[in-house]
This record gives C-alpha cells, structure tokens and sequence, in this order.
C-alpha cells in the first residue's frame, strides 16, 4: 500500500509542470555554480601560491639590522579553502593574509577581489542556490500535496479505501521528496564529475567524506523544507491558501529569522570593532613603553649617570654589572605586564564578540535555513569555525615568530632626567631559513559535527516538529 | 434477499457537529445483498453524513453503522475492504490516464494482480470509449469521470456499493448507461446504497426507497409498494410536513 502511494506521489509529481522546471534548475545551476567558484577557487590558490613564494623570499633575506631597524613585516597567507566552490561563507571576506611585526599582528586585505556585478547582487553558490531556490521549491513542491487532495476530493476517494492514514501520509512524503531529490541527486553528481574535469582535488579521502556530509546536509535540508510544507499543506484546505502560507513561512525563515537573531545579538551585546581594540591595544603598548623607558632612564642614570664613559662601554665594570641584571628585570615586568593587560584586552574583547556570537547564533537557529548555512560553511572549512582557527592560528604564529624572529633583537629605549632619549641595543644572530610558517590546524569532520551540534539539533527539530504537526493534523482530519 | 443478513446497516446512527448540528437523528436502514437503496432528501438532510458515516470519515455521536457485520468506527480499515464508493463528481488525477487511476486505485482497494487487460475490461463495461483508456483524465467530460469512477467499483468488487448523487450532471443517455450498470451490479449481488435527488430513478431502479429530512429517514417504501404510488408526490408531501415522524426501521 505504501509503495502504491509513493509510485502515484512520484508519478503524479513527475507530470506536473513543475518536475521539469525543478530539474532544469537543478542540473543547469548546481553544476554551473560550482564550475563558476571552481575557477575563482583556482585563481585564489594560483594567487596565493605566488604571495606565498614571495613571502618565503622576503622572510629568507631578513637580516638582523632590519629587525633593529624595526621594518621586518612577516605575512603569514591563508590557504583558500577547496571546498568554497560551494559556499563562501567567510572565504572572501577574512584578510587573504596577517603582517606580524615586533609590535603584533593586523589584518591584510580580503580576498574580496571579484569586480563582477554579483558583488553587489550576492553571489550563486550552492548553499545560496538550496537555500534560496531549492526550499522554495521544495515547499511549492508540498504546498498542494494534503490540501489539493482535500480540495479536489482525491483524498476522500482514497480514503474510501482502507488505507491508514499514516501510510498515506509517509507515503505522500516518500513519494514527494524522492521527485524533489533525484534531480537534485543527478545536479550534484554532474557537479562533482564537472569539479573533477577541472582538477579539483576531490580525491583525497577528507574531501569526498566532506563531500557526502554536504550531500546528506542538503537532503536533511531539503526534507525539512518539504515537510514544513507538508505541515502547511496539512493544515489548510485549499492548495491556494497553502501557496499563500507558504510563502510566508518561507519569507519568515529564510529572510527574516536569521537576520532578526543577528540585529538582536548586535543590539543586546554591542561589540567594539577590530580597529578600536587594535587602536587601544596600540595605545597601552605606547604608554607601558615610554612607561618602561623612564624607569630605564632613571635607573641607568643613578647607576651609570655619574660613572666614566669608559665604565658604561666597559661590560665587567662594577657599574655595568650592577646595571644588566636591573635593566634586564625592569625589561621582564614590563614584557609580562604589557602581555598580561594585552592578554586582558584581547580577552575582553573574545568575550563580547563570543557573548554577541553565541546569542546570534542561538537565536538564528529558530531558523532551519541558518542552521544549514552555518553547518555547510564549517564542512566547507568557509565557517566561524575556520575564522576562529584562522585566528588561533595568528596568535599561535605571533608567539612562535616573537620567539624566534623579533626576541633576537633587545632594544632598551631610555628616556632621562629632562626628558632626553637614547636607545641602546643587544642581538643574538637570526637563522631565517628555521622561521616558523604559517599554517591553519583544519578542523577535523568531528570536531565540525560537534561545533555544529546545535545546527543540527535545529535541523532534526525542524523536521520532527512539522512532521508531528502534520501526521496529527492529517490523523484528526474529518473528510467530509 | 429479505432473510439474507444485510451487508449495511445502520442502527440508530446519530451525527452532532461540533457546532452543535444535528445531522444526523437515530438512522436504521439495512441494504441486503442485491438490494439498491435509493436515499433521497433534499440538501442537508443527512444523505451525505450518512455515506462519510459509513466510509469512517467522521466518527458517529451515537449508534453504528456496520459494514458486512463490522462496526466500521471500531475497524474502519477492516469494513472498508467491503465497500466501493462513488461520489457525485469523481474525482481522480488529471494528470494519470484513465488506465492509471484504476491501476491506482484497483491497488489501493488491495486488487494488486490485475493486469492490462483486465483494467480495459472493466473500462469496457461500464461503457467507457476504448480511444478514452489510455487518455489523460484531466479533459473527460462529467460522464466519462463517472464512468471511470463506476469501472474502479467494479474492479474492486467489493460487497456493497456506496454512491453519493451519482446521477447528478449527467446527460439522459450517461445516466441511462449508469442504471444499467446498477442493474448488472444487483445481479451480481452487491448491496448498493445510493443517495439521489433524482426521484424518477430512484423509482426506476431502487429495490427500496426512504426519503430523509432534517437527518431521520421519514419514510420508506418497498419497490413493491411504489408500483401504484406517485413517489414525486410522496416526497414533496414529506418536505413540506411539518413534524414528519420517523420511519420504522
């Protein structure tokens, strides 16, 4: 009986007008949309191979002079991410690069170089084509599934039969979803053979394991869209009003619910930007240091002030040995002090981006499109979970290069009684093949399923909750 | 036929809305197999509440309606199996051929072995043009779709027949073609019972006729009994009562 269902649900789908639109759709944009990103994705890797070497090159001639100079500036590149081709997410929107230097680390440019006319309009990807498109139409797909039946008397033709209503009900979505998928099937796959044809790395064990997590994403997506339209289909007693309905719920989950989580998580926990932080963190920086300076200045003319020109050069004379240890410990305070109040800062700031993140994101999952859009952007490694690492990353790479690059050079900026200023300075030789690079620890399949726990606790809500409502509503239905 | 046990019955089948209508008052009526029932009554009187009672639509306030002895809100899906239902428009999917909706819904009313030409032999009796077997259902007339919708009765085979104003919108030559499906479905056996505004059919081919009004069966006769009676008079006589008593049961 069930399978009876399914065939009629399937057939009568693939009949109507809107089969063949669907599938045109699905095989003309999936698979255009992801050759499309496949070559920006290669112009980004190509453009990022070069920085990379001239970076490389760069921080291969670094001498010990410009670091007492002050002018070593290294760049540590992000690596593009292969699975952008389908979705952005943050990929062109975090800096293509950061510039370490002895004062800290700031942001280069975003990779956002695209002069096409989709900067303005948004761009196509997949995640935008199943998220904009693909569950409208899977929704338009449900919308007359209860109700044109209710309406045009089929359904008490069938229920004159005896046929459970449950059967009839998950046989009508089977049916239904299976029209809805297989296209979207044969998309993706042409898709994939389209990335393959144009060298995508696709072979490595990670990719394809990805690959079929954004696979079974989507249909979960896909499902849940079409379920909620079955609810309202359930719900309502003329196919006409169920178009209407749908279209609401539809506006209200895709254009309204995630941006009202965001403009709410901005209004209830404001957030400084970057700039301000940096700008202050620059400020504490400058005021620790001329801070530091005259305490140096002090110390250096009560213990070397009234000593012989020949005692201050000479590093054996009482005077010098009694001045290098307390130089040296003032130099150690004021580092731990400066990191501490940086260290606090930063912190301050993690925490409100972490507060506003956190209540944005909770409360954009209400929407099942949100919850989809975050999972696929960590799968694709274009997500806040690559923008979190990507950060990591930085301070990991700050501290790895003060150690290794900007340490070897002391400077000791005195500032004296009257305010005159000296510099004096110490340096121990720089291997600069031995430099750390910059690298991304990717987050792993595992970790990204447990980040997005609550992404797809909404997803499995989404679909349960509609499904519930409808087998309720269609179980109770009187056909009269 | 009289001692025969009835395949349909309803004995003091009330229906009250949830808006408080009463649709449905204290109903006994027994259909025996090879027995037509003919319903009539004008609209609202119950006609319609009686076929959903009987199809498990919506669940009865009092009393039950059985289908071959089977209490049909206890077992709706078991009684179901002894039913075939026609409605006054029938209706299928546009988009099927007329071989597709009884294909779908033979299977549906558990006939799963069916094969092609069975399907056109059904179609073929109840008078149904060849050229029309393997056409799209959305374009048939009115006729056609009742045809159709007799031809998926029949397939099922089933031991009693409902129909809802089958008549209603045909044309005299597709209404004459349906009394004689009727005829040939009470020399088989079936128990039909159909509700009908058309009284001179109902004369025509009901074994049994009761008239209802306000949801109580007010009156009924035998065909026997009608020979020599004007049942046109009779039912206008009924509506216009004021108090009209209930038949006997």
């Amino acid at each position: 009986m069930w399978k009876t269902i399914v065939r009629k649900e399937l057939l009568e789908t693939i009949f109507s007008y809107r089969f063949p639109l669907f599938a045109v759709i699905c095989l003309l944009l999936v698979p255009l949309g992801l050759a499309v990103n496949d070559a920006a994705y290669a112009k980004r890797v190509r453009d990022y191979s070069d920085q990379v070497r001239l970076a490389d090159e760069a921080a291969a001639a670094i001498k010990i002079q410009d670091i007492m100079a002050g002018t070593v500036a290294v760049r540590g590149f992000r690596r593009p991410s292969p699975l952008s081709v389908f979705t952005q997410g943050f990929e062109n929107a975090l800096p293509r690069y950061y510039e370490f230097t002895q004062d800290g680390f700031k942001p280069g440019e975003s990779a956002s170089d695209d002069e096409s006319i989709l900067s303005v309009q948004g761009k196509v990807d997949f995640v935008f084509l199943v998220q904009m498109v693909i569950s409208l139409i899977a929704m338009l797909f449900a919308s007359d599934m209860i109700s044109g039946e209710k309406e045009s008397g089929t359904l008490r033709a069938m229920l004159a039969n005896s046929l459970p209503r449950d059967s009839l009900l998950t046989g009508k979505i089977g049916g239904g979803f299976l029209a809805l998928w297989v296209p979207f099937l044969m998309a993706f796959v042409i898709g994939a053979v389209v990335l393959m044809l144009g060298a995508f790395p696709l072979a490595g064990a990670d990719t394809a394991a990805r690959l079929l997590v954004i696979l079974f994403g989507t249909s979960l997506f896909m499902l849940t869209y079409f379920t909620i339209g079955v609810a309202v289909s359930a719900s309502t007693a003329r196919a006409r009003t169920s178009l209407v309905a749908i279209l609401i719920v539809w506006a209200a989950f895709q254009l309204i619910l995630p941006r009202l989580g965001d403009m709410a998580a901005r209004l209830v926990y404001p957030v400084r930007s970057e700039t301000q932080v940096s700008l202050r963190k620059s400020l504490l920086v400058h005021a620790l240091d001329i801070e530091t300076a005259k305490e140096l200045g002090h110390q250096w003319d009560v213990i070397l002030g009234p000593a012989s020109p020949q005692a201050r050069d000479d590093p054996n004379s009482p005077e010098s040995k009694k001045w290098a240890p307390i130089r040296d410990d003032i130099q150690l305070r004021a580092r731990e002090r400066k990191s501490q109040q940086l260290a606090a800062i930063d912190e301050s700031y993690l925490q409100e981006r972490r507060r506003q993140l956190d209540l944005a994101v909770n409360l954009s999952l209400i929407s099942p499109s949100a919850a989809f859009a975050r999972f696929i952007a960590d799968v694709c490694g274009t997500g806040e979970l690559e923008r979190a690492r990507y950060l990591d990353a930085v301070r990991a790479h700050e501290k790895a290069l003060d150690a290794g690059l900007f340490s070897k050079v002391k400077r000791t900026l005195m500032i004296h009684e009257g305010g005159a200023m000296s510099m004096g300075f110490s340096a121990t030789p720089v291997d600069a093949s031995k430099l750390p690079k910059f690298s991304i620890v990717e987050a792993s399949l595992a970790e990204t399923f447990k980040a997005n726990a609550r992404s797809l606790v909404s997803l499995l809500v989404w679909l349960i909750a509609p499904f519930a409502y409808a087998y309720i509503r269609f179980i109770r239905y009187d056909v009269r | 036929m009289e001692n025969a046990k009835p395949i349909l019955k309803a004995d003091g089948l009330t229906k009250r809305y949830e808006d408080g209508v009463l649709a449905l008052d204290h109903l006994n009526l027994e259909v025996r197999p090879g027995e037509i029932y003919c319903l009539l009554g004008a609209n609202g009187a119950g006609k319609t509440t009686t076929i959903n009672l009987f199809l498990g639509f919506i669940p009865p306030t009092e009393g039950a309606c059985l289908i071959n002895g089977i209490d049909v809100a206890r077992d709706p899906l078991e009684a179901k199996k002894y039913v075939s239902f026609v409605s006054e428009n029938v209706m299928l999917y546009g988009n099927f051929t007329a071989r597709q909706n009884l294909d779908f819904f033979a299977k549906l009313g558990g006939k799963t072995a069916l094969t092609k030409a069975d399907y056109y032999k059904a179609m073929g009796r109840v008078s149904l043009q060849e050229k029309a077997f393997d056409q799209r259902v959305k374009n048939f007339s009115k006729g056609m779709r009742q045809k159709l919708g007799i031809a998926i009765a029949v397939v099922k085979d089933a031991p009693a027949v409902l129909l809802d104003e089958p008549t209603s919108g045909l044309d005299p030559k597709a209404a004459a073609e349906f009394l004689e499906i009727m005829a040939e479905l009470r020399k088989e056996g079936k128990a039909v019972l159909m509700s009908t505004h058309d009284i001179f059919r109902a004369k025509e081919i009901g074994d049994r006729v009761g008239i209802m009004r306000e949801g109580r069966l007010v009156m009924e006769r035998t065909r026997a009994e009608l020979q020599n009676e004007d049942l046109n008079r009779i039912y206008i006589d009924y509506m216009e009562s004021e108090a009209a008593a209930p038949a006997a049961a």
